[in-house]
């Protein structure tokens, strides 16, 4: 039973006590401290740790002076609150939050560090596709969509035959027995398809082939067939192939559709590329996720990878066991297969004039795989170790890559960057560089050359600055946009792969294809306010028009309305659009659909968690968990209250409404939005009460009438922007900003505001700070 | 590229191999009163052979033997010639394609869009293969299961999935494709130890990199490494005991075959990979990975070249050439004869090799049947199909020569169903079911 103090609540309007100022602060804090001693510790603990028999909670939150003094003023001591009031209540007041309540406080007595770590999964899967990578071309940024299409009037790749080009944003015909194009005969002609798939997000696809006539699909390399059907046997129309994908990385995709002329009757020319995403259902691939260029060779790990400690928010790898050490040594394995396969005939085509006497290319090319996953020139120790004794111990080619990747990608020299062996200061500017923006290893040749050349010219003038240069070059890539894009899931408390169930009765048309679409639309939005010159975060509480397409625009209406009608073949059904302009129902992503109805039971809205995400994700505050599992109130019971009103009458005792102004005043702001996330003014009959308010930490009271006022305030407080800015920090250092210094978070949030808000830059500054901190020592006498 | 020893440097114990792969024979072996295994395999070999040098003249267990079969002599008494079987299989696709797509099928190919040099185009067949039923059945009863079931090898099979290339069959439009790289065929079979044995071999030098790395790094994060350490070794010392328990129960029939290494799929090594996957499909039975399996040596219109012969020109070319052409018909007899001698081979490893479960040699109980997609091949006929048995899998009557006159080839396949206890009243398209099985065969 606990009934002291809740802290890290508040009351609305707690001024701080003036007279308070012309005490001498140590008098003041040696007061605190022993009233502190008398009558708060036998319950909270010495250093407010809490006790096991009367207040297990340690006394930690974001809880302004003032409202500590009024709080202790008013319920504490338990037993008898008149015994601690007015100035000895603040002398309290000060002392807990100087000495151990406060953030500050917490910092002070527990400076984070960063902590060595291994590579999470996710890292690991990026690492090897760079690696895999490197033999090739590295990827770029390709903002086109649709796969390349070459229509030729024959059965087959004759220059002279092709009849059109052109990019198709989808590949979905049903040609019947029609020619596909003019000029092509319809009894016989060959297509060819081109370009890359580039999935939003990492997870298993299944990729579905519908295809009537003969037809080939390389997949992920120019060479790797992923289906075979090169006979068109009748009935066999469907194909299907799981794979696990690395969100943002640009698969190759070759398709050769043939319909072959014959004696006997001719099925209909039909061809479909379809998918089904992960907690998705199957569609036609959407235009955003095809390219029309091939992008360069490309390898997805398909060996399973346990999960990572996410007890702080993030990916962290600082656990390793026999689990984990066993998906390695598949994934080692795995990959030894692949580089056998791939990369060794890759790099013998390109090294064809090199030596070849005792086995020196295949030595050179084990080098160079070492030197690449090491980050580093690998050492004449190295060498001996990793490729020639690997050599020695098998006379099979194949072998001997399959041991050296064995060896190699089980080496602390590759799972652990941190450590950094060997390596110069300017290896592990781009390794960090490569870790903090794409989760991977450098492996561009122009990365890697700045290694070789002393490029970031350690210890002399502007380095910063030419870190900063090479962290922006290298944001302008697909890797950033994957990273970029589960940080914002992430903040937005989003789960692309769950299922939101609603009740099919009430919200009829709300299906797994609705939700497919919202992901879909959300995402754009993200890109593009990420991606655009300004990258503006304030945009993603500003914009007023969605992403939209003729399934959101009819079960959303007005929010999601298109511009115009469009004819309805195949790609604009599909196809995403942006949509009217509804300033009073679309405030960028904050009440986008998608996420609304994340924070919505089946039937009804939930301005609890509403609430609870803006405190906690969107403003960055602390709140205590409740003393008590609560079930919300059953709306069957209370069938004339609106959502609100049921909310406020739960919530309405004393103990409850503590952390339950906060929560509920944030929360009723979005009560327009229903369970789905669709615009309503009235519920039960009643105009829907979107007042509410909102206390700073600077402790200034806010007030709004309307989400547009939320969204309003969102946009420009500092709260919020200093919450970006760590979940940015965390998402993408794996650490805490505190960790780096403990005015990291401030200044990075100064150089925020000053590039006015520019997203790219501020995770580039992320990079340059962790980039710094590897080469610290060497740095120091640099910056002069 | 020199040819160096592919699996020296490995080491796998055999009995590592088979610990590690949890064999169910491992718990049978030596007890002999084991239940007998049957195995039957399908040898493939195209383009018709010349019948006047294959079949037999006498009939009967009295037969004489051939030039082409002459390789075969030994296995005389356990061999049977069944001529009068015939694939009266019509509709769609070529006669190479019906003859390879329907051999096993017993029943008609879709329609498609594959044309052949004559009559209409096709796709894949319509049915299962007979191989790939038996395997079905076998997987069903828990007595019978084995790791794999059936096992296809290829030998210089094309890298090319089309009706000509395909025999095996796991249901209509399911072709089931042949594996003709020994290693990847390896693979299959062992890589599951050689893997193991690799990550034995390096964890050694692995654990040495963790300590000098862990020399480099502040107290504080070498205690992830430390751990990190300590699992390296947990793994090493696992796996020796794992390689200790495993050499105890050591026994022949565990062996993992040596292969030679850097062997290229090229046509001049076709009598290397041929050997390699001989001795491949021999360990596998001994292991009792399957019981049952395909050998598709070349397609249905191979073109090998058997320049080791001294015979330079194609296979299928040689086989439109009509029988006056003296040259391309001896040829042709020598070609065959080849086939003979590696089903020969075959035989001979399996007569050579004692059946873990107890009862005689591995050949006693497998029955290998040697089979076309054509009678002959400048006449495309499907007539007289070369079926040639050897071994004692299937309950038959062995060391006779039998002539059917013309009876369709599905009931020979119900036949091989009937040999190996599993009779069916029809097999792939019942019109051709008519009389059933041919009791003639068996014992």
């Amino acid at each position: 039973m606990s009934c002291a103090i809740v802290l890290g609540l508040s009351v609305f309007a707690a001024a701080p006590a003036a007279d308070s100022d012309d005490l001498d602060p140590e008098i003041r804090q040696e007061h605190g401290r022993q009233i502190y001693r008398a009558q708060c510790q036998r319950c909270h603990g010495a250093a407010g740790e809490g006790t096991e028999d009367f207040y297990p909670d340690p006394l930690v939150g974001d809880a302004t002076i003032g409202e500590l003094t009024d709080i202790i003023s008013e319920t504490m001591p338990e037993e008898d609150p008149e015994e601690c009031v007015a100035e000895d209540a603040e002398a309290v007041a000060h002392f807990i939050h100087e000495a151990f309540y406060s953030e500050a406080a917490q910092l002070r007595n527990q400076p984070p560090e960063v902590q060595f770590s291994r590579l999470t999964s996710s890292q690991l899967r990026q690492s090897l596709a760079d690696l895999y990578q490197h033999f090739y071309r590295e990827p770029h940024r390709d903002s086109e969509q649709g796969l390349s299409g070459a229509y030729f009037d024959s059965n087959r790749w004759k220059k002279e035959k092709l009849k059109l080009e052109r990019v198709d944003s989808v590949v979905d015909f049903d040609f019947g027995h029609q020619s596909p194009g003019e000029g092509i005969a319809k009894e016989e002609f060959y297509i060819h398809w081109t370009g890359s798939l580039q999935p939003a997000h990492t997870g298993r696809y299944e990729l579905v082939v519908e295809s009537t006539c003969s037809m080939k699909m390389r997949f992920g390399h120019d060479d790797r067939i992923l289906i075979d059907n090169h006979v068109q046997s009748e009935g066999k129309t469907e194909f299907r192939r799981t794979l696990q994908l690395i969100g943002g990385r640009q698969y190759p995709i070759f398709v050769d559709f043939t319909q072959r002329k014959r004696k006997t009757e001719q099925p209909p020319a039909k061809f479909s590329l379809r998918w089904v995403p992960p907690g998705g259902i199957e569609q036609v691939i959407p235009p955003e996720y095809l390219r029309p260029s091939t992008g360069p060779n490309t390898f997805a790990l398909q060996s399973k990878l346990p999960p990572d400690d996410r007890t702080y928010g993030y990916d962290r790898g600082t656990r390793v066991d026999r689990q984990w050490d066993e998906a390695v040594t598949s994934a080692a394995l795995e990959f030894g297969e692949v580089a056998a396969r791939e990369l060794w005939p890759q790099y013998r085509r390109t090294h064809r004039k090199d030596s070849d006497e005792n086995r020196g290319r295949l030595r050179g090319f084990l080098t160079e795989l070492a030197r690449v996953a090491f980050r580093t020139e690998p050492s004449q120790q190295v060498i001996q170790l990793y490729v020639n004794d690997q050599l020695d111990a098998a006379d099979d080619d194949q072998l001997a890559i399959a041991r050296a990747c064995l060896m190699m990608i089980k080496s602390p020299r590759f799972l652990y960057p941190a450590a950094a062996i060997d390596s110069t200061p300017d290896d592990r500017i781009s390794s960090s560089l490569a870790l903090t923006l794409y989760d991977s290893l450098p492996s561009d040749q122009w990365l890697l050359s700045y290694s070789a050349k002393s490029w970031y010219r350690i210890g002399e003038k502007g380095l910063e600055n030419r870190i900063r240069q090479a962290a922006t070059r290298m944001s302008d890539d697909p890797r950033l946009e994957a990273k970029a894009m589960e940080m914002f899931f992430e903040w937005l408390h989003v789960d692309p792969t769950a299922e939101i169930a609603k009740n099919p009765e009430t919200f009829e048309g709300f299906d797994v294809q609705l939700t497919l679409d919202l992901r879909r639309s959300l995402e754009r939005s993200l890109q593009e306010v990420f991606w655009s010159d300004e990258s503006d975060y304030r945009q993603l509480f500003r914009q007023t028009w969605n992403w939209t397409n003729p399934n959101l625009a009819h079960f959303y209406g007005d929010m999601f309305a298109l511009k115009d009608s469009k004819s309805d073949d195949a790609s604009s059904i599909v196809s995403l659009v942006p949509g009217q302009p509804a300033p009073e129902k679309v405030f960028g992503v904050l009440a986008h659909p998608l996420v609304m109805s994340h924070l919505s039971y089946y039937d009804t809205t939930s301005p609890i968690h509403r609430g609870v995400f803006l405190i906690r994700r969107v403003l960055g505050r602390t709140l205590r968990p409740p003393n008590v599992a609560f079930s919300p109130l059953n709306p069957e019971l209370h069938p004339d209250l609106t959502t609100r009103e049921r909310v406020e009458l739960q919530t309405n005792e004393a103990m409850c409404q503590v952390c339950h102004q906060k929560i509920n005043g944030l929360g009723f702001s979005l009560e327009n939005f229903d369970s789905v996330g669709r615009y309503r003014d009235v519920e039960q009959g009643k105009p829907i009460d979107a007042s509410g308010g909102y206390v700073t930490r600077a402790g200034d009271e806010v007030e709004f009438t309307s989400p547009a006022e939320l969204a309003a305030f969102l946009a420009e407080n500092e709260d919020a922007q200093r919450a970006f800015v760590e979940r940015v920090f965390e998402h993408f250092a794996k650490q805490p900003p505190a960790a780096y210094g403990p005015d990291t978070a401030d200044k990075l949030l100064e150089s925020f505001r000053e590039n006015q808000f520019h997203m790219r830059r501020l995770i580039a500054e992320v990079a340059v700070i962790v980039a710094l901190d590897a080469i610290e020592g060497e740095s120091e006498n640099a910056a002069t | 590229m020199q040819r160096r020893e592919f699996l020296r440097e490995l080491g796998v114990s055999s009995a590592a191999a088979s610990f590690l792969l949890g064999l169910p024979s491992l718990l049978q072996a030596g007890t002999g009163s084991a239940m007998r295994r049957k195995r039957l395999v399908f040898v493939f070999s195209p383009n018709g052979v010349i019948p006047k040098h294959f079949w037999p003249d006498q009939t009967g267990a009295d037969y004489d033997v051939k030039r082409i079969l002459e390789p075969l002599a030994p296995f005389q008494s356990q061999m049977l010639t069944a001529k009068g079987i015939c694939n009266k299989i019509k509709g769609d696709g070529d006669g190479h394609m019906r003859g390879i797509g329907c051999l096993l099928t017993g029943i008609e190919l879709f329609p498609g869009d594959i044309q052949g040099g004559s009559d209409t185009p096709a796709g894949w067949s319509m049915g299962i293969s007979v191989d790939q039923h038996i395997k079905n059945r076998l997987q069903a009863d828990a007595a019978t299961q084995t790791r794999f079931g059936s096992l296809e090898f290829g030998v210089m099979v094309p890298d090319r999935a089309d009706t000509w290339t395909r025999m095996s069959y796991g249901g209509p439009n399911q072709p089931m494709a042949p594996i003709s790289d020994p290693y990847q065929m390896f693979d299959k079979l062992y890589g599951q130890v050689k893997n193991r044995q690799m990550l034995a071999s390096v964890l050694d030098d692995l654990a040495g990199e963790f300590k000098s790395v862990s020399r480099s790094l502040s107290s504080e994060d070498r205690k992830l490494l430390n751990l990190h350490l300590e699992l390296v070794r947990d793994v090493e010392k696992d796996l020796q005991t794992e390689f200790a328990a495993a050499t105890k129960n050591d026994t022949p029939s565990h062996a993992v075959p040596k292969l030679a290494p850097n062997i290229e799929e090229q046509n001049d090594n076709m009598p290397e990979i041929t050997k390699m996957q001989t001795e491949l499909l021999v360990n596998s039975f001994l292991a009792d990975f399957a019981r049952v399996a395909t050998f598709q040596i070349t397609n249905s219109v191979g073109q090998p070249r058997m320049r080791w012969l001294d015979i330079n020109e194609g296979h299928h070319g040689l086989s439109h050439e009509p029988d006056s052409n003296e040259d391309a018909y001896e040829k042709l007899i020598r070609i065959n004869t080849w086939y003979a001698e590696q089903v020969a081979h075959m035989a001979q490893r399996m007569r050579d090799t004692p059946d873990p479960s107890g009862h005689g040699s591995l050949l006693d109980n497998t029955t290998i049947v040697w089979t076309n997609e054509l009678g002959k091949g400048n006449s495309h006929t499907r007539n007289d199909i070369p079926f040639v048995m050897i071994g004692g899998g299937l309950d038959f009557e062995m060391g006779r020569a039998l002539d059917f006159g013309s009876v369709t080839h599905n009931r020979l396949l119900l036949s091989f169903l009937e040999g190996f206890g599993m009779p069916e009243e029809t097999f792939g398209n019942p019109d051709f079911c008519k009389g059933g099985a041919l009791s003639e065969l068996m014992a």
